[in-house]
């Protein structure tokens, strides 16, 4: 191999530069600042994400680096894809630090930590949207991890949130110890790691033993399964979801989730698509069928468990499992653009909610029953209308972002690929099932009496930002999603495979 | 020469003894092993596919690996640390506070 083909180009690899640097820079401040410099620090960390979202800009507009290309010898790609995916996790990162000052005012815990593993698990998270070569892939995966294990036992003095943190940490590296063996064997048999490398190897026919392509393509669908909470893989997501303190919740299941979503749609909508061959066919009809049982058993446990929990974070955690499911949906079609906007709105939403019950749940999570919402509806108006909003958008309730999500979500599956149009119907069926659940604190909030002793939470600035940002956000993408489609359009057929062509 | 397909039968009866271990285990400690188990398993497959395919690819992938795996074990340990700490317990039968 030449130099010159390694391709360096370091505007292309900007964002995930930024966030790393960011994260460093804000670890120097707070060790030679006298006491917590929690208030710059959260500004740095905006700033941060300030220039990223400068950067991912300059990327879209190809103004440093022409767009569509790879580079570093194929590691890292510049496609639409991987641009959307970045700008939701920015997005994310963004509503987790504005989320943040008031957590750690609250409850007192050191804050420089908290803003640069934020911002070292964004870098990784970027790093996985724009992997181009497992490599990439498994590096983002790790990164992002390891700082989330942290962040899920931030509170350390809370043997909860210790548990909560251990157990994401010993089923995090099971999983990816399965998704390594995967992508071993997918090495071994295609001789390469690029992910566009295994396309071609696939479509020449070149494999080396083609059952241990499957293997391996098995085994990484069981590691990504388990990093998105899809069913049967789900069951350390409650109770990670329930011990964590609530904004670290948001963020683990909104912002790794979309970022494990982009490597997985370019892994197998790219990598395991090309059905010339023998071989390549099996593969590709036979992860696409798993993928729709997964989703159907995904939406299906998530809804109907979500049914039964009598506690709102533990409630929200079966509801991000059934959403997880939504999203596979759109997976199977193989195209980028449902997904990424479900993913954005479910982001949105999903913080939104979050951050309301942060608020009511008071320092220490103490809470976070839904009969600890007995007649608050009235009193704190702001945080329970707000609520009730996410809840119904999360529902799937026009106008709302969830609405529209679904909506397009369901359509694309339906229109693209008839022979799976059985999994939209499913999906339907377990929407209207959600409704339930998801109106339930709202009549608990509204139309129960309120118990004795309340007293009202103050809600600070970042907590209000992040509420007002979140409903205009929900509101926007509900009522004009044309701005965010027309983004998603742009870049359709890069990531479109022939699935379609298999299941007609 | 010893053929790939030992390599690969002696690290595919590694990765399982590792999963095994992961399931039938209640120390924290024999649970991380068994993890560190699983990860050396999938080294020595890729190992002995990069000498296979005379590609320098899975060595490398090995270095990245190993590197990873040292700061998830300092983590895992920071995080056994800590709920030992507040539990004065290993057996994670009895982290239990979250039903599951």
């Amino acid at each position: 191999m030449e130099f010159a083909d390694l391709n360096i180009s370091y505007s292309a690899i900007a964002p995930e530069i930024i966030t790393s640097l960011t994260g460093v820079a804000i670890m120097l401040i707070d060790a030679f600042s006298k006491q917590g410099a929690r208030r710059t620090n959260a500004l740095v960390a905006i700033i941060g994400f300030g220039l990223t979202l400068a950067a991912l800009a300059g990327l879209w507009t190809g103004t440093w680096t022409p767009f569509g290309g790879d580079y570093f010898s194929g590691m890292v790609v510049v496609d639409h894809m991987r641009l959307i995916f970045s700008f939701i996790i920015v997005i994310v990162g963004i509503l987790a630090v504005l989320l943040a000052g008031q957590f750690l005012k609250d409850e007192e815990l050191p804050a420089g930590e908290f803003f640069s593993l934020v911002m070292f698990a964004s870098a990784g998270m970027l790093m996985m949207a724009s992997a181009g070569d497992l490599v990439m892939v498994f590096l983002g995966l790790e990164t992002t991890s390891i700082a989330t294990y942290i962040l899920a036992g931030y509170r350390k003095y809370d043997v909860r949130a210790n548990e909560s943190s251990l157990k994401y940490f010993l089923l995090g590296s099971f999983a990816t110890a399965f998704l390594l063996y995967g992508i071993a064997l997918v090495y071994g048999a295609t001789g390469t790691t690029n992910i566009v490398g295994i396309q071609k190897a696939i479509a020449s026919g070149a494999i080396n033993y083609p059952p241990l392509l499957l293997i391996g393509a098995a085994m990484m669908l069981v590691g990504f399964g388990f990093k998105i909470a899809s069913a049967p893989f789900h069951l350390w997501t409650p109770d990670v979801y329930e011990g964590a303190p609530t904004l670290v919740t948001a963020f683990m299941a909104t912002g790794p989730k979309a970022a494990v979503f982009a490597a997985f749609l370019r892994v197998f909508a790219v990598g395991f698509s090309s059905p010339t061959t023998g071989v390549g066919e099996t593969l590709q009809e036979t992860w696409v069928s798993v993928l729709a049982v997964i989703a159907v058993l995904t939406m299906t446990i998530g809804n109907v468990v979500a049914l039964t929990q009598k506690n709102i974070k533990r409630m929200l955690a079966y509801s991000s499992i059934a959403h997880a499911g939504y999203a596979l949906v759109g997976f199977v079609t193989g195209d980028f653009g449902p997904v990424a906007f479900y993913l954005l709105a479910y982001a949105v939403m999903n913080i939104g909610a979050f951050a309301v019950i942060q608020m009511l749940a008071r320092p220490g999570d103490r809470k976070t029953e839904i009969s600890d919402y007995a007649g608050v509806g009235f009193e704190t108006p702001l945080l329970s209308f707000s609520l009730a909003i996410f809840l119904l958008s999360l529902a799937g309730i026009p106008p709302t972002g969830g609405f529209i999500a679904k909506f397009f979500v369901f359509r694309s599956a339906w229109e693209s690929t008839p022979g799976l149009r059985w999994l939209v119907i499913v999906a339907v069926i377990n929407s209207i099932i959600s409704i339930y659940y998801y109106l339930y604190p709202i009549i608990v909030m509204f139309f129960r009496p309120l118990p004795a002793g309340f007293s009202k939470p103050k809600v600070g600035a970042g907590v209000t930002a992040v509420l007002v940002l979140t409903l205009a956000g929900v509101f926007f993408l509900g009522l004009m999603p044309d701005r965010v489609l027309g983004a998603l359009n742009q870049g359709r057929g890069a990531a479109r495979v022939a699935i379609q062509e298999a299941f007609r | 020469m010893i053929p790939l397909s030992w390599y690969l039968a002696l690290s595919a009866v590694l990765f399982s003894i590792g999963v095994v271990g992961v399931l039938v285990q209640r120390n924290v400690i024999a649970l991380f092993m068994c993890i560190e188990l699983m990860l050396n398993a999938v080294n020595l497959t890729f190992v002995a596919f990069s000498r296979f395919l005379d590609q320098t690819t899975g060595q490398l992938f090995v270095f990245i690996v190993m590197a990873v795996a040292a700061a998830e074990a300092a983590v895992g340990l920071a995080i056994i640390i800590s709920l030992f700490r507040n539990r004065e317990t290993l057996n994670v039968d009895e982290a239990d506070l979250l039903k599951l």
